[in-house]
């Protein structure tokens, strides 16, 4: 199971280009481990304005928190999360530093 | 990373203290481990009266930091932060229950760069991030 937590910030990603983000994580996912993109999680978390900070100030940064199938080689996780990043800035119109991008190890305890 | 979440009740702290909050963590996570302060997150969760979140009910500060640090630097910080939070929301340091939980820096990008191990990080990637 390939499961997305994506925290973003009241206002920034829109509701009705959620859809097509999720289509991506999925596709560009499952693209690089194997699997089904119909069985990927994609969950959102908007953050209300005034409760997410960034260095002391108000947040802009979408976080987007991948979990994958343990083991993947540290060259394409490196490559996985620049494709995921690259999509995320192509369609949102967010910078680098308003984005953090993981593909953490899926832990099954 | 590093990302603080705190989980609160709901209406009660102020935009005000959940500022004061957030500079606090940012010094305190950057004065123990030279961290830029770009990098340090700070999201308030409030939990509605009457019900639960993940780690139960009331206050829960979850912490998520790079790997590789020592057991002594991680429980001065997460002392370090609860103290603060405590003063600031005028809350009993022993009703903040937290942890903080740790994953390889290799796991993530952030600012467009692969983070580095705690002490790998080279001035090269503090100028990168600092132009952040």
């Amino acid at each position: 199971m390939i499961t997305f937590n994506c925290t973003v910030q009241e206002g920034i990603v829109p509701e009705d280009l959620r859809p097509r983000l999720a289509s991506e994580l999925a596709r560009i996912t499952t693209g690089f481990v194997g699997g089904n993109p119909d069985e990927v999680s994609v969950n959102w978390i908007e953050i209300p304005h005034g409760f997410g900070f960034r260095g002391g100030r108000l947040s802009t940064t979408s976080a987007v928190r991948g979990e994958i199938p343990p083991g993947l080689q540290q060259e394409t996780r490196v490559e996985l999360m620049k494709s995921l990043q690259d999509m995320w800035m192509d369609l949102t119109g967010c910078t680098t530093d308003e984005l953090v991008v993981s593909a953490r190890d899926r832990r099954d305890n | 990373m590093p990302n603080y979440r705190c989980f609160i009740p709901k209406d009660a702290l102020s935009f005000d203290q959940r500022q004061e909050i957030a500079l606090a963590f940012t010094d305190i996570h950057c004065g123990s481990t030279g961290a830029p302060r770009s990098f340090v997150s700070v999201t308030f969760l409030e939990t509605p009266e009457g019900q639960t979140h993940e780690h139960g009910q009331g206050y829960y500060l979850d912490g998520g930091n790079r790997a590789g640090r020592s057991e002594e630097v991680k429980q001065q910080l997460l002392s370090d932060l609860t103290q603060a939070f405590a003063k600031i929301a005028n809350v009993p340091a022993d009703d903040i229950p937290g942890r903080i939980t740790e994953n390889p820096a290799s796991w993530t990008m952030e600012g467009g760069f692969v983070l580095p191990e705690p002490g790998q990080e080279g001035a090269e990637w503090y100028a990168a991030a600092a132009a952040d």
